[in-house]
């Protein structure tokens, strides 16, 4: 057993590692050959190669001393005008030595810039072409401005296969010396919907319990890392006392620090679980698509969330009725 | 059924009222001298800031002294007519009776303008031909309008308490209630009510009613309000609101910031909406304002803003269609910002952890707060190894581990085996 987190340990190296998303791939391939990059989007779901495919290209351009030609900058931790102005232009306008001309600029989560740090942006792209190069990677490309898109090639990730994601999970099983059983691949399919680096944490987690792993164990895993139980809040919801799941979702929200979207879409999962009459349930998922959309813009996730539950509250008055 | 603690605890006896002792002995000393027939200066005036114990301290001697109180205040009476037809009777014919009889004319400030065109002048006249004690409260008896009329008074200061004897009045309350309060949580709301004796009383009920131990950090996010009635009364409008014009104009009355007066309906609008279609219908307004701050932190464009405060008091106000008002529910300080500023510390280790997490998974120290931390936890709790080689791999101290794991025990098992 090894003592790092696994999505790290098993994170492929380079391109030709990397099996999925396959054409993006050779494309990336074909830059590398032609010793030039284009500034870039790499936009999709999370856990489906962005960061991977950035840092494989980036070593496969410079050689194993690429860290030196490379800048990570993450947009949710400095998503500020600041940041532009002086880390990336600082970064971006000093030329780099060797045989490559340019550096390689990698903004994570490009999506969670302010509009103001992406307009400063555009101008330092175009200034600073000849000797650096950005690759924004983001969930939602829309959400970056269009005279930025409009600069970059656009690549999209998509969520892996089922088959790539079992094998890659159970692969990284096989080589930890694990016992991985189907249900338990099955269940960690479900829960992480694809998302490999979830699905790995996921699998590291089950391992720590020093048991097979099977679906149930799965299952309290992912129970225990989303510490909220989401489904008590709904009863406690439905039963009427709105204060006290309000409460729970405050707990989950500030104690835990669990993401709003994710409660969200739980919540998706068990409102068809929940016993409740068959046209409620198409009702409350039309208005919890509302508040996840609300969340992705940006709202409070306390306030949206609770005022989806007092919706609960009312709809089980109604039943009781 | 909802009663208010100050009348509720109430003082009975002298001996109960806060402060005060020598200006409660003149006025003692006077009452009685009325046994030995009419004293020279047949009123008294009592004065003095609003909560210090005017009215209560009348009321009391008049019970300890068995007379008979016949009161009113400014909004009873207005004109020198009703002023000369109630004061009159009650003052001239009192020996009639047999009894012994005290006038009280309180809130005397309320005598205002064209109005009350006469009313000093009737009371100056109803006290030179008393034939029993009248007493006149007011909080400021050096007003120039009731410069003749002070002449024919005893004047009677009632000075503001001192903190520590509100707070004592204040644990005793506590003590009748079966509350167990911290002392330095009485203490704060005794300074914090500047001398007066009401606002502290009720301050102690809005916080500690329903309680079994009250203590400092229940009270000390006062420190934040600026004025609770000004508060207060907003949420009262917007949340009680009937038309969307009263409850929008609430928000120019607050004291508070629109952020902060959001936080306080979005606290309070559960407790005061008992009907769930009423509340769904509340909160629904509440979200739709939270979307147009949202809306604005996009486009920076503050216009916006009108939409804001549409929902969050119109919205809210309007919500209300089932809904009893039922009893007396105290309006209650944001609890979310309380805890938000509790946690600081948790979350700056948090925060540290995050960014260590960044250094090495290529992930935002925010997305890793999220999506990587917990699976630490289960690791850390499950695998002593794995966990010891993940903490050194990251580079965490032992703080961070101690958060991380949850307790001091386990997180030393686990740096332990570091070493």
């Amino acid at each position: 057993m090894s003592f790092e987190m696994w999505a790290e340990k098993y994170r492929p190296k380079r391109l030709e590692d990397m099996v999925d998303q396959k054409t993006i791939v050779e494309r990336l391939k074909s830059f590398v050959r032609s010793k030039n990059v284009p500034h870039c989007i790499f936009a999709g779901p999370p856990g489906t190669g962005k960061t991977t495919a950035a840092l494989c290209l980036a070593r496969d351009l410079y050689g194993e001393g690429y860290r030196e030609h490379l800048m990570e900058l993450n947009a949710s931790d400095e998503r500020g005008i600041n940041v532009v102005r002086e880390t990336v232009k600082t970064f971006a306008r000093s030329r780099s030595i060797g045989e490559i001309p340019f550096r390689i600029l990698i903004l994570d989560e490009a999506d969670n810039m302010t509009s103001d740090a992406q307009q400063a942006l555009r101008r330092t792209m175009e200034r600073y072409t000849e000797t650096c190069r950005f690759i924004m990677c983001a969930n939602y490309s829309g959400k970056i401005i269009e005279p930025i898109q409009s600069r970059c090639a656009p690549f999209r990730f998509t969520f892996l296969p089922r088959e790539e994601h079992d094998k890659h999970i159970k692969h990284i099983a096989e080589l930890e010396n694990i016992q991985l059983l189907p249900d338990g691949v099955d269940a960690i399919f479900e829960v992480c919907g694809g998302d490999l680096r979830r699905g790995i944490n996921t699998l590291q987690g089950a391992a720590s319990m020093n048991k097979p792993i099977d679906a149930k164990l799965v299952y309290s895993v992912t129970g225990k890392a989303n510490p909220h139980d989401v489904q008590k809040m709904l009863t406690t919801a439905i039963n009427g006392d709105f204060l006290g799941a309000r409460k729970q979702l405050r707990d989950m929200l500030q104690k835990y620090g669990v993401a709003g979207i994710d409660i969200i879409r739980q919540i998706h999962r068990e409102i068809f679980k929940t016993e409740i009459p068959e046209p409620l349930k198409i009702k409350l998922a039309g208005i919890t698509g509302e508040v996840d959309f609300r969340l992705v813009e940006g709202s409070d996730e306390e306030v949206q969330l609770s005022a989806l539950l007092a919706k609960l509250v009312e709809a089980g008055y109604e039943i009781k009725k | 059924m909802y009663t208010a603690w100050i009348v509720k605890h109430k003082p009975k006896s002298a001996a109960e009222i806060v402060g005060n002792p020598s200006a409660l002995k003149t006025f003692r000393d006077w009452l009685q001298s009325w046994d030995k027939g009419i004293p020279k200066k047949r009123a008294a005036f009592l004065y003095g800031s609003p909560g210090v114990g005017k009215t209560v301290s009348v009321e009391v001697l008049a019970r300890d002294l068995h007379m008979e109180l016949v009161e009113k205040n400014a909004s009873d009476y207005r004109t020198e007519d009703a002023i000369n037809r109630f004061a009159g009777l009650a003052s001239q014919y009192s020996s009639l009776f047999g009894g012994k009889r005290i006038v009280l004319l309180d809130e005397l400030d309320g005598l205002m303008g064209n109005a009350d065109k006469g009313g000093v002048k009737a009371i100056t006249n109803i006290v030179k031909t008393a034939r029993c004690p009248v007493v006149l409260i007011a909080n400021n008896a050096f007003d120039p309008r009731f410069r003749t009329l002070r002449s024919y008074c005893l004047l009677i200061d009632f000075k503001k308490p001192i903190s520590s004897s509100i707070a004592k009045r204040l644990q005793h309350i506590c003590e009748r209630e079966g509350i167990q309060a911290d002392e330095n949580a009485l203490q704060f709301l005794a300074q914090r009510s500047g001398g007066d004796v009401r606002s502290s009383v009720n301050d102690l009920q809005a916080l500690a009613q329903g309680k079994k131990h009250l203590t400092y950090d229940d009270v000390s996010w006062l420190a934040y309000r600026d004025r609770q009635e000004s508060i207060f009364s907003v949420l009262k409008m917007i949340v009680y609101g009937r038309t969307a014009y009263g409850a929008k104009q609430a928000v120019g009355m607050a004291d508070v910031d629109l952020d902060m007066l959001f936080e306080w309906i979005y606290e309070n609008v559960p407790a005061h909406l008992s009907d769930p279609h009423d509340l769904a219908q509340a909160m629904d307004a509440l979200a739709m304002a939270d979307v147009y701050r949202g809306r604005i932190r996009a486009s920076q464009d503050w216009s916006f803003m009108r939409y804001v405060i549409d929902f969050m008091t119109a919205g809210v106000a309007l919500a209300r269609q089932n809904s009893k008002v039922s009893g007396w529910i105290p309006f209650k300080f944001p609890s979310r910002i309380m805890m938000l500023s509790r946690s600081k510390a948790e979350r700056a280790v948090r925060k540290a952890i995050g960014l260590k997490i960044r250094r090495k998974c290529h992930i935002s120290a925010v997305r890793a707060t999220k999506e990587v931390l917990p699976y630490l936890r289960i690791i850390f709790k499950n695998d002593v190894h794995m966990a010891a080689g993940i903490a050194k791999w990251l580079d965490l101290d032992e703080e961070m581990v101690e958060y991380i794991v949850g307790t001091k025990a386990k997180a030393g098992t686990i740096t332990a085996f570091l070493h």
